[in-house]
């Protein structure tokens, strides 16, 4: 993409960020409980609902322009994911990359993001 | 030309921002549904041009919303796009083996999503 988006388009993006911004601090809430618990073994209800929110994470955060929030956000999935034991799962690399996933949509918070074809591509 | 789109997806944030990219950036009308049997309702009473639809839902998943669209002679025509954050690539010959026209990516880009779709479906 070689130009900037369209400033209404970007407005426009911002204001669903805000509107929906609740509902991805739910899905990080989670992760951190998830993080926080590995410790000490996590259920099977606490690993799906971990995978959930991660997957879901992974889908939303790039189209609002946190490419590299996508990328963090799968790599927690897949640390939910089979093949992975829950038994063996490292709490510090799953609070690590929580808190990494938390600082980034601070960020946009903060700062804004260009849609995803912007900041992939240019 | 303004064309007509049902977005059939569980989650709000990716059913809004697909319908306000549609709807901005390519002038398109959307209609959206929550869920495959809400969905399934829309696409038989709206008869949309394409349907973009989810994989993972509660309930009714996108594959076998799809299917039943297939069986239904009043959906069986209408183009489906499913649109999926599963990247394993066992997964996505799993949902192109369904027969679907095509498999779009979260996430997606909201300035760039409606030219996918025309792309894939031949209305450039």
């Amino acid at each position: 993409m070689d130009s900037a988006p369209q400033p209404s388009m970007a407005e426009a993006l911002d204001r669903m960020w805000s509107r929906f911004l609740p509902q991805i601090e739910e899905r990080l809430a989670v992760l951190d409980a998830a993080a926080a618990a590995a410790g000490n073994g996590l259920t099977p209800d606490q690993l799906s609902q971990a995978r959930e929110a991660a997957h879901k994470l992974a889908g939303v955060l790039g189209t609002f322009g946190l490419a590299s929030g996508t990328v963090l956000a799968r790599q927690i999935e897949a640390l939910y994911s089979p093949p992975n034991s829950p038994g063996l799962l490292l709490p510090s690399q799953l609070i690590g990359l929580s808190t990494q996933l938390r600082a980034l949509v601070e960020n946009r918070n903060q700062a804004g993001a260009l849609p995803t074809s912007y900041t992939l591509k240019k | 030309m303004a064309h007509r789109i049902l977005i059939i997806d569980d989650e709000e944030d990716i059913r809004e921002v697909a319908a306000l990219s549609l709807e901005t950036v390519a002038g398109w009308e959307v209609m959206m549904a929550s869920s495959g049997a809400q969905g399934l309702a829309r696409a038989i009473d709206y008869q949309p041009e394409a349907i973009l639809l989810d994989v993972m839902m509660p309930g009714m998943d996108g594959p076998t919303t799809f299917l039943e669209l297939r069986k239904n002679p009043a959906t069986a025509h209408i183009p489906v796009l499913l649109l999926t954050a599963k990247v394993q690539s066992s997964d996505q010959r799993r949902f192109a083996d369904l027969g679907v026209n095509a498999v779009l990516f979260k996430p997606f880009d909201p300035l760039t999503l409606s030219t996918q779709i025309a792309g894939v479906l031949g209305w450039n």
